[in-house]
């Protein structure tokens, strides 16, 4: 019976429409739009790769945190990235988020539909084309899940860094040290920066190897080859910031500090 | 190589024979919207399975032998005229291309999601397709009257390939049934849609210029509705290159914003 409702629920009720022609009136804004969210989200996971190397410098030892966290301080070059960083963010969530279905009923008839296609492979027992996987449509309402936790984890984090940049409400002065990050990842923040870096370094590779799709580059590859690519960008970082999230919660000693002769 | 895959075809068609046949059990959608006492319903069918024997050859049998008013759509046979599109274990897939060996002992039918349902396993892909084909006005657009005199224009092979890879859409509606944004945006042309547009774009003949192509690419309802989940092209029973098509259409979009004009 239930089976059966949901078949239902799927089918179109009203009349497909007809006649008038499409026509966007808005064109040239839709069009910035997509280029908007689709370059905001680009960018943004390029900066987490740098992001993530920068703080990898962790494993070299404090010193070598501290002395890259100053000069960037130093520079400027820190300070006005917070504010980047949150303008893009928000732009992204919110020219992005236009795509998620907003009723209830919408959403159950995208997830039935996801779910079905991903499971169906294994409703098949042999065959050639026909049986190929289709789990992207399963992953996009992950990607929906995993911006979700990004939103909340992600804020929090950008006012932390922007309240430790620019105020000496933590640690001896003003802006990032190896000391109070360390610190207040141990005090229980690791447990915020696990899920939210494998939120992010999934939801930014999955993206890229969607707008590789969407634009085009990505059709001169097979899927295979897209999602091999995928999982090498996926794995990598997140072996990069596990390994960064331990020694930040001061778990392990920073691997590497013997090459810059930095004591533990 | 011939004698081999003659030997080959032999010796699968003995252990096809030697094989105990496998006692099917069919798990069909019923419903028919014109009956008031119709209620949406599964029903169970069990039928023994023959070797090479496709869901066509099983519906058929089906309805001759045990469920005379089961309505479902055939004509071709041989994936031709795109009438027997199905979720066959929740794909949307051509059920006269599909053998049942290659499917497990339970078969789940349902109708195609996001069309009209007429009854059972038949759904109406014909309006919708209807429908598509004049919001996009898929037809050419001629730049002059035409001169039966005239001798035709010539048009380079490889766009006539072009044109012709488009053209191979056999109108059965699986990518639309296995889109995510066409089962909650009703007005979304969808990856059948898209690939019309770029069939008439690429055309030389037709007459419709840039500007005229950017306003119907380049909203919501036209190419920027997909989010890329990459379900058409892996349903595609004609294997068509939907997601080149669709990528081809958005740089047109962003050609168009750059470039303007006509």
């Amino acid at each position: 019976m239930r089976e059966a409702t949901r078949v239902i629920d799927r089918m179109r009720t009203d009349p497909p429409p007809r006649g008038s022609r499409i026509t966007a009136p808005d064109g040239r804004k839709q069009v910035l739009y997509e280029v908007l969210a689709s370059g905001s989200g680009a960018v943004l996971a390029v900066f987490m790769w740098g992001h993530m190397f920068f703080v990898a410098s962790i494993l070299l030892g404090t010193r070598t945190f501290d002395t890259i966290a100053q000069w960037m301080e130093h520079v400027y070059v820190a300070q006005p990235t917070v504010f980047i960083v949150l303008a893009l963010f928000v732009l992204h969530a919110v020219l992005a988020g236009r795509k998620v279905p907003a009723q209830l009923r919408e959403r159950k008839r995208a997830f039935a539909l996801a779910s079905d296609l991903k499971q169906s492979t294994r409703r098949w027992t042999g065959g050639d084309a026909l049986t190929r996987p289709h789990a992207e449509s399963w992953i996009w309402i992950w990607q929906v899940r995993s911006a979700l936790l990004i939103g909340i984890l992600g804020s929090f984090h950008i006012l932390l860094m922007g309240l430790d940049i620019f105020s000496d409400l933590f640690g001896r002065m003003e802006g990032i040290e190896a000391v109070s990050s360390m610190a207040r990842t141990r005090a229980g923040l690791v447990w915020l920066y696990l899920p939210l870096l494998i939120a992010v370094e999934f939801h930014a590779s999955v993206g890229l190897l969607r707008l590789a799709v969407k634009w085009g580059p990505g059709n001169r590859l097979s899927r295979r080859t897209l999602w091999r690519i995928e999982h090498v960008i996926f794995w990598s970082f997140i072996g990069l910031g596990l390994l960064v999230l331990v020694v930040l919660a001061g778990w392990i000693d920073p691997p590497l500090a013997f090459l810059t002769g930095d004591g533990p | 190589m011939s004698e081999t895959s003659a030997e080959q075809v032999a010796s699968t068609e003995a252990l096809v024979a030697e094989r105990k046949p496998r006692r099917l059990k069919f798990r069909i959608f019923r419903y028919n919207p014109q009956d008031p006492n119709s209620e949406p319903r599964m029903q169970e069918y069990r039928l023994e399975e023959t070797p090479f024997m496709t869901l066509f050859i099983a519906l058929n049998r089906l309805r001759e032998e045990q469920e005379a008013d089961l309505q479902f759509d055939f004509a071709c046979r041989s994936a031709v005229c795109g009438s027997c599109g199905m979720l066959v274990n929740g794909r949307p897939t051509l059920a006269c291309k599909t053998l049942t060996s290659d499917l497990p002992r339970v078969i789940h039918l349902h109708p195609l999601p996001s069309f009209q349902l007429v009854g059972d396993l038949s759904v109406d892909t014909g309006s919708w397709f209807r429908g598509m084909s004049e919001r996009v006005q898929a037809w050419v657009h001629e730049r002059a009257p035409f001169d039966p005199e005239a001798q035709e224009e010539r048009m380079d092979d490889e766009l006539a390939q072009a044109i012709y890879e488009s053209d191979r859409c056999i109108e059965c509606g699986c990518c639309v049934a296995a889109c995510g944004v066409a089962a909650t945006n009703d007005e979304f042309v969808a990856p059948a849609g898209m690939n019309r547009i770029a069939r008439f774009m690429m055309d030389p003949r037709d007459g419709r210029g840039r500007r005229d192509w950017f306003d119907v690419i380049s909203s919501d309802e036209g190419v920027f509705g997909c989010i890329g989940l990459m379900a058409c092209q892996d349903v595609c029973p004609k294997e068509l290159p939907l997601l080149e098509v669709y990528a081809y259409l958005r740089r047109k979009a962003l050609g168009g914003w750059f470039l303007g004009g006509k």
